[in-house]
């Protein structure tokens, strides 16, 4: 009978519960360490202050500080005691405080853990997950504003993901920290704090798709396809509404996964609607926009009708609070990208 | 609402305590994010110490002339759960304004 109750109950759907995206994080957070004995939250405030975004509230205190700690101020060392710890078992999920202070962590990043794997060939696994908040759009000084995207998702070894909701930041965090692979966790700041209804249910992943893995379309549509992740999901929706009152319906992917790029969705919907602008916030130049480019080029080469736009920052530094309008892409930016790819003629 | 408390850090290289001088902020006064909220005397200096983050204030722990111990707390705030982190400001939703139109003539085929 109990049984039976138990399998009607998994039939229901579960009510959505209002959580930001620092929430659903950190909810996640708390059910991986809950579950998991070897996980370990560690990294500059994580602890005693809850991350200088919330996103560790509380874990200190219920997990104690033995499972959720503070580290020096050094990203070098947070990456090597993830890495030593991994090598002994352990699940490290570490933070990086700010995307802009990953940089003192590469070499270990690079030379270390994303190999470590294929140097011990397959002895020596590393369920790492770096949470590193990313992109811009808070108006944080300079070094707390960066797109790392393409720079990770280039070292063989590396998994690079990036959620653009707390639906998406709960689920996929928990999913990466069941990988065996190090995972490289992008979490766009601009979007911490906009709240949405989470389906905390494992089995419901939400937005279209019914696997964790590659990438979802949020919004569908006929006459182009605007790819984007993180925080440019949400302002691509934005831009599909305003060009839905031109008559004009643009199809929006959440390409989720950086790498590996889930090539078949891009593929699937290009050759729908056969034409592509992506956007992204990081520099024009080799930015994973050109990754995107190049896929959807060599995929949909027969029915595109346009080349593939890209809508970028621009090839200077990641400029500071007061600049930011200027450089990352607006929906001005996006709807001229939009206009040249459906006025593109051959010939 | 969220409570953050702040402990008194380590104001010189290896001092363990300081005395406090003066609050310069009382129970239920809003603090902005770098005004100085307490004076304390170390046994090298007395010195201000600037909030590290903007809040209403929850607790003050001591008062003029105790002495608080590096890493114990010293402040609690009540902070909004969408205020700000440390670094930068929560960006402000705000109706999606354009200037450009598309204008497209299909030649759907």
């Amino acid at each position: 009978m109990s049984d039976t109750l138990e399998a009607v109950r998994e039939t229901l759907p579960m009510p959505l519960v209002q959580l930001s995206m620092q929430q659903a994080i950190n909810r996640a957070l708390g059910e991986i360490l809950d579950a998991d004995d070897r996980a370990l939250v560690f990294g500059e405030d994580v602890g005693v202050l809850g991350g200088v975004f919330r996103v560790t509230d509380g874990l200190q205190a219920r997990f104690g500080a033995h499972r959720v700690f503070d580290t020096p101020l050094a990203e070098s060392g947070i990456l090597g005691t993830a890495i030593g710890l991994a090598m002994a078992g352990f699940h490290p999920i570490p933070e990086v405080q700010f995307d802009g202070f990953a940089y003192p962590a590469v070499n270990q990043i690079i030379t270390q853990l994303a190999r470590m794997n294929y140097r011990s060939r397959g002895t020596l696994p590393m369920p790492v997950t770096l949470r590193v908040p990313s992109f811009g759009g808070i108006r944080a000084p300079e070094h707390h504003g960066e797109s790392l995207e393409s720079l990770f998702a280039h070292v063989p070894g590396l998994k690079v993901v990036s959620p653009s909701s707390p639906q998406q930041a709960y689920h996929l965090l928990k999913h990466a920290a069941s990988m065996p692979d190090p995972v490289i966790f992008m979490e766009p700041k601009a979007r911490y704090w906009n709240k949405a209804g989470v389906n905390l249910a494992d089995n419901v992943v939400g937005a279209g798709s019914a696997s964790l893995e590659g990438s979802v379309v949020v919004r569908p549509g006929k006459h182009a396809t605007l790819i984007a992740w993180g925080a440019m999901v949400s302002r691509c929706l934005q831009v599909a509404e305003l060009a839905a009152e031109d008559g004009i319906e643009l199809e929006v992917l959440d390409l989720r996964w950086l790498k590996p790029i889930d090539e078949a969705a891009l593929a699937a919907s290009v050759s729908r609607t056969r034409r592509a602008i992506v956007v992204h916030e990081g520099p024009h130049t080799a930015g994973l926009g050109a990754e995107v480019a190049a896929l959807v080029s060599q995929s949909c080469f027969d029915v595109l009708r346009a080349p593939v736009e890209r809508v970028t920052g621009f090839d200077v530094p990641y400029p500071s609070g007061d600049l930011e309008d200027e450089y990352i892409p607006n929906i001005d930016r996006i709807l001229f990208g939009v206009q040249r790819v459906l006025e593109y003629r051959r010939g | 609402m969220a409570e953050i408390s702040f402990p008194l850090p380590d104001l010189g290289e290896g001092l363990l305590e300081a005395t406090v001088l003066e609050w310069l902020v009382a129970v239920g006064d809003q603090v902005e994010r770098n005004q100085p909220f307490v004076e304390v005397e170390t046994t090298k200096s007395s010195v201000e110490l600037p909030s590290p983050i903007a809040g209403i204030v929850l607790t003050l722990h001591g008062e003029p002339g105790d002495v608080v111990l590096v890493d114990t707390p010293l402040i609690t705030f009540r902070v909004a759960d969408d205020s700000a982190g440390i670094v930068g400001t929560v960006p402000q939703e705000a109706a999606p304004k354009r200037r450009v139109r598309l204008s497209a003539v299909l030649d759907e085929d």
